[in-house]
């Protein structure tokens, strides 16, 4: 990329760059909206220069056939985990389970390749005897809630599934998450967020502080911090896979450490960072500009949960923000027309070239797409279809009311009927009018 | 019936009904078309829940692999890449059958029953043996006269049976492309006929019923196997299709022209006989009249008349030159005993006896004719039937290349003597023992009322929509999703449905290899080429052509 035209080219016919530029167009002032293509092409000029001058570009080599004869040697593990997110009134139904897809192409049939359902659990949120989270008073609005703990029991299960691979020690030459390496913790900090059973911390980690598992060792922040520390110390290297990046840690980071190195002025930093958030620029959008397909970033060493960041200051969790592990965050542009995706590690790359080389070539068999293609598999694998999700909904629908029957009141039986008959009000129940069908 | 013994084959999905269900199927456990069964309850009559077997059919399987996606073999064909070197998966094949529910028996009763509650979902999936697949086939067929014709085509072990009574009474259609299996299944049929003795008469065109009576001594010793060429015999009821056939085998005439042919249809007396002598009468008679000036037919033109006589001229030459072809075919296999058609109206028991099978060798007459001779035959056999002496036992009339005697409408050819008489024996027949069955290549082309008719249907291989559309529409039992699987069949394989078997069923047709026409040979042309010597004749020609061309290149007073 010679100039600032090219650059602007670039953003015109990049279709996820267009669609920020209509997002902007919609949320930001006039002004915002009329420089926003200035703006974007001048960021992106800035640091490509930076990257070219760090040396953090690098061009990976894929030769389909060849690289395939050479790696089909190789046992790959991918991670993916899958929550039903739908509920029905007066229950909160999860069902969540995570799969692994292990595969050695070059194994006999036989034992090529694996499924595994890792971790599975089925129950009802609002039950107090249910076995995941201890039963905690909602201090805010449920969904807020109901949601949260739907994901961090998807985090922490997806965690969980890699470190028992870990422990099993298996023979994995990689070990990729669909998703990040490391999620933020920020939001099971809050005031109230139920800490996990002891039934549920002993299955997911049975080595964990067997003595004594008090209700702070049993919190998401203490009980994930102990998995992401067990994956540290994994033998074999494990990635974690972002589709799209909807931040920009990757850059905010780039400058940062340009500015500790006095080579960007505090100044400067600082309103550059202002001017990637005015504008909503992601590592994604920068990336996709700058990078050509088949180029790769070489990662940086990113600190993901910041002390004293948002609803994190002040809580009771903020000096535990320390004690999680830094991430290893670069990029892989796959093809042309997709945005890079975002590689994360716990541990710096031994092998960074080859192992980047090897995740290309498995996104090229989506040419696409651009995505890995074994956590393609081990998503459709872990999704929740559609059918195991409508009969938990009917099984606790008719506990439901089995449980008004048995009661024996009018009142609540006719108070169970209205809650299973209720409908949601939505755009698509609205009344039909003439005759149609 | 020993169910424990079965092997598991998969499991009942999501949502049943009582004609059909859905399974998972391990890989390679069972193939379309094979019979299958599950575990269920049904409430009984008496308000109990009674434990049964329910029996089906896989009537299509199908296999997805979710987990591979499409733009994957882009890349894979695009790289030339070998999916067994990268990490798409390969084993992960889901098959999914579709089954149409048979029935359901009780514990120690084969009696299938029909499902009137739904089957389990969830319920395992299990293959019964080959010996409880026949017997409750069998059991189920509940038939006095079972005729063997082959084996279910998933399973050989399986012997198939159809019922004869249904068979010979409730007429059948067998339908496929040409070489599909059709004359080996009506071969077949007619082999276990023979034994019963049962008798029957074939309209044979291509002579590929000839080897019953090659076999006759060695395969059937205690019947009686008649092979005859057609005779055109007349009588003086038989008008119309005398009428009908002058009409469409001369040149076509007016008006006028007509009414002096129907005129003199009425005028000339014949007492009954050969039909060409019968029209060499008429060229004489109007002849006469033309000349005689008129006196009988005072409104026609005398070359009105003449036209008549060149038309009447015109069919006999054509009868006779049909006549003579079919005769130079019979000389072909001198070795075969040929006898004239007895005059079905005074002797029908010289063609229709106990343990007789006459075959009618038409060979070299045009459709016309070969649809009157029919139509005369069988209109005087089933007045023998009908009559209250039944003078003839009951019998079976096989119409090979159906087409040709009981075209559609659409085909412009309804006027064909045969289709009134074939609908009119095959829409009463059942009251009188004169079953029909009609083998075409061409069902689309078939008259749609007698097509209809056949309560049985045996289907072959068959890739023209119109054809399949045609059998389906035809056929009360044959399934949707067995008409799909018509193109795909190999030789001798089969569909069955309708009365003679109590659920259709694919069919892998008996080959009866002795039964096969000598004489006739298997239409191997390249090697028929590579023995060719020429024939004596054509040498002489040869070898006095060279001298001949000689001279009248030397020869210059001839004109160029």
């Amino acid at each position: 990329m010679s100039n600032e035209t090219d650059i602007k080219n670039k953003i015109k016919s990049n279709s996820s760059l267009f669609t920020n530029f209509v997002k902007n167009a919609v949320s930001a002032s006039p002004k915002v909206q009329n420089n926003f293509l200035d703006v974007s092409a001048q960021v992106a000029l800035t640091i490509q220069k930076i990257l070219e001058d760090a040396d953090l570009i690098t061009n990976l080599e894929y030769k389909g056939k060849d690289f395939w004869s050479e790696n089909k040697c190789k046992t790959s593990c991918f991670v993916d985990g899958g929550v039903d997110k739908t509920s029905i009134i007066s229950s909160a139904p999860l069902s969540i389970r995570t799969g692994s897809y292990i595969v050695k192409p070059d194994a006999a049939d036989k034992n090529r390749e694996f499924f595994e359902e890792s971790m599975v659990f089925l129950g009802d949120l609002y039950d107090p005897k249910n076995e995941l989270y201890d039963f905690a008073e909602d201090d805010f609005d449920e969904d807020q809630m109901l949601n949260k703990k739907k994901d961090g029991a998807r985090i922490i299960f997806e965690a969980v599934t890699i470190v028992k691979h870990i422990l099993l020690n298996r023979k994995f030459d990689y070990c990729f998450l669909h998703g990040p390496i490391e999620a933020t913790v920020m939001p099971f900090t809050v005031m109230g967020f139920p800490t996990f059973t002891k039934f549920a911390v002993e299955n997911m980690l049975p080595f964990y502080n067997k003595n004594k598992l008090n209700a702070e060792a049993r919190h998401f922040i203490n009980v994930y911090l102990e998995a992401l520390n067990s994956i540290k110390k994994s033998k074999f290297p494990i990635y974690g896979i972002v589709e799209t990046s909807n931040s920009a840690p990757y850059i905010k980071n780039l400058l940062f450490n340009y500015k500790s190195k006095g080579t960007i002025s505090e100044k400067d930093f600082k309103s550059t960072l202002a001017t990637i958030k005015n504008y909503k620029i992601t590592d994604s959008h920068l990336l996709e500009i700058i990078l050509q397909s088949g180029q790769a970033i070489k990662p940086l060493e990113v600190k993901k949960q910041i002390k004293g960041f948002s609803v994190t200051s002040g809580s009771a969790w903020e000096e535990k923000m320390d004690s999680f592990p830094s991430v290893h965050i670069g990029y892989i542009k796959i093809n042309d027309h997709s945005a890079p995706i975002r590689i994360e590690s716990l541990n710096p790359s031994k092998n960074l070239i080859k192992d980047y080389e090897y995740i290309l070539a498995t996104a090229r068999l989506l040419p696409n797409y651009g995505f890995p293609v074994g956590l393609n598999v081990v998503d459709k694998f872990a999704k929740i279809p559609n059918w195991m999700s409508k009969a938990s909904r009917k099984y606790y629908a008719t506990h439901l009311l089995k449980q008004a029957i048995r009661s024996k009141d009018q009142n609540t039986i006719s108070l169970a009927v209205k809650i299973l008959s209720k409908k949601v009000r939505s755009w698509r129940n609205r009344p039909l009018g003439g005759l149609a069908r | 019936m020993n169910t424990k013994k079965w092997k598991s084959i998969g499991t009942v999905l999501g949502e049943t009904n009582i004609s059909e269900f859905y399974f998972s199927l391990k890989n390679y456990k069972a193939k379309k078309g094979d019979i299958i069964t599950t575990e269920s309850k049904v409430p009984s009559s008496e308000g109990k829940i009674e434990e049964v077997t329910v029996w089906g059919k896989i009537s299509s399987i199908e296999s997805t692999n979710v987990f591979f996606p499409t733009e994957a073999a882009q890349e894979l064909t695009n790289e030339n890449i070998n999916i067994r070197d990268t990490i798409l998966p390969t084993t992960r094949d889901e098959l999914i059958c579709k089954v149409i529910i048979l029935g359901f028996t009780l514990k120690n009763n084969l009696k299938l029953m029909p499902l009137n509650y739904p089957v389990r979902p969830a319920a395992p999936v299990s293959y019964p043996s080959s010996e409880d697949v026949e017997a409750l086939l069998i059991s189920d067929l509940n038939s006095e006269h079972p005729l063997f014709i082959g084996s279910l085509l998933a399973r050989d072990a399986v012997k198939i049976k159809i019922d004869a009574d249904n068979l010979v009474s409730r007429h059948v259609s067998i339908f496929g492309m040409s070489g599909s299996g059709k004359t080996v299944m009506v071969r077949r049929i007619m082999d276990e006929l023979l034994k019963k003795k049962y008798p029957m008469l074939v309209l044979d065109i291509h002579g590929d019923y000839l080897g019953f009576i090659q076999k006759q001594k060695k395969l059937y010793p205690k019947n009686e196997v008649k092979l005859f060429y057609p005779n055109l015999s007349v009588s003086s009821d038989d008008k119309e299709i005398i009428y009908t056939l002058i009409d469409k085998l001369g040149n076509s005439l007016t008006d006028p022209q007509k009414d002096f042919l129907s005129s003199l249809l009425e005028k000339v007396k014949y007492e009954g006989g050969s039909l060409l002598k019968y029209i060499e009468l008429l060229v004489r008679k109007a002849r006469e009249y033309a000349s005689d000036s008129s006196k009988s037919f005072k409104n026609i033109r005398p070359a009105s008349m003449y036209v008549v006589v060149r038309s009447l001229g015109q069919v006999a030459k054509k009868l006779k030159n049909m006549e003579q072809t079919n005769f130079r075919h019979r000389q072909k296999m001198s070795k075969l005993k040929f006898e004239e058609l007895p005059d079905a109206a005074t002797e029908p028991e010289k063609i229709i006896n106990k343990g007789q099978l006459s075959i009618l060798y038409l060979k070299g007459y045009e459709n016309l004719p070969a649809s009157a001779i029919v139509s005369i035959l069988l209109e005087n056999l089933f007045k023998h039937r009908q009559e209250v002496e039944e003078e003839i036992p009951p019998f079976l009339t096989i119409i090979e290349e159906a087409h040709n005697f009981i075209p559609s409408r659409s085909e412009d050819k309804d006027n064909l003597p045969s289709v009134d008489t074939i609908r009119k024996v095959i829409t009463e027949g059942r009251k009188f023992g004169t079953g029909i069955m009609i083998i075409s290549q061409r069902p689309s082309r078939l008259d749609e009322t007698i097509a209809s008719q056949c309560n049985s249907q045996i289907v072959f291989r068959m890739v023209n929509q119109k054809d399949q559309r045609a059998t389906t529409r035809d056929s009360e039992t044959l399934s949707v999703d067995d008409s799909k699987q018509l193109p795909n069949l190999a030789n001798g394989q089969g569909i069955i449905s309708g009365q003679v078997v109590n659920f259709s069923l694919p069919v892998q047709i008996k080959f009866d290899a002795e039964l096969i026409n000598d004489d006739i040979g298997n239409e191997n042309f390249i090697s028929a080429v590579e023995n060719w010597d020429d024939k004596e004749s054509v040498k002489q020609r040869k070898k006095f052509a060279k001298d001949f061309s000689n001279i009248t290149s030397i020869d210059r007073r001839r004109a160029n």
